[in-house]
């Protein structure tokens, strides 16, 4: 279900004071439900994705999106043992 | 015989239903439309005036996204997604089911044909 339009989009108000302060280290961050507002275009943030931090430069086209889109929390294998590793290593 | 934006013309039925045989109008739409112009739903394609076909193709022109536009805005909707290199783009470019649906089982829609050494098995039996 999507947000209600009468709160606004959810900003994690820490994250996004870090930024406005700037810097050139990139923000590390927990904060995945937060929305990419205009103020992120253009810096590097690392979301945390359970594990480690990811690196994600953030672009004009991801505002609107949460942090958590882009690091995913979740790693895929794929199924079928040593068939499957000789088919993944020839592309 | 009507032909509205392209190729569509399907004849005896009502325009109410032959609306929805545009791709991006279902029957909310073709309802819609048919207010606009002023037409009866219970109508046959057939019978209908010229006239009344020239209204219908300028309402739909006006205010409606259909046919070849509507598939490339989705198309480039998913591109978006894709070259953002977000959760929901990569769903898409593996071709898995991309609301949050359970891939356990199902999910058959988008992932297509069971492949793997069980589902093999189990064909090369049913040939036998």
């Amino acid at each position: 279900m999507a947000r209600s339009l009468k709160k606004g989009p959810y900003v994690d108000e820490k994250l996004l004071k870090k930024i406005k302060i700037g810097g050139s280290k990139p923000v590390k961050t927990w904060a995945r439900r937060s929305m990419i507002t205009p103020e992120f275009v253009g810096h590097t943030i690392q979301i945390h994705n359970g594990n480690r931090f990811i690196p994600v430069y953030i672009t004009e086209n991801m505002v609107g999106h949460k942090l958590a889109e882009f690091a995913p929390s979740k790693l895929f294998r794929q199924h079928g043992g040593k068939k499957a590793k000789e088919a993944r290593r020839k592309p | 015989m009507a032909r509205i934006s392209g190729v569509e013309l399907p004849s005896n039925k009502r325009i109410e239903i032959a609306l929805t045989y545009i791709y991006g109008i279902g029957r909310t739409s073709a309802n819609e439309i048919l207010q606009k112009s002023k037409i009866l739903p219970d109508i046959r394609v057939k019978d209908l005036t010229d006239e009344q076909v020239d209204v219908l193709r300028n309402v739909i022109e006006s205010d409606y996204k259909i046919e070849g536009a509507l598939r490339l805005e989705i198309q480039e909707n998913i591109k978006r997604l894709i070259n953002i290199n977000c959760l929901r783009g990569l769903k898409h470019k593996r071709g898995m089911p991309v609301r949050g649906q359970r891939t356990r089982t199902n999910a058959r829609t988008r992932k297509g044909p069971r492949k793997g050494s069980i589902a093999l098995k189990k064909k090369s039996k049913m040939k036998k």
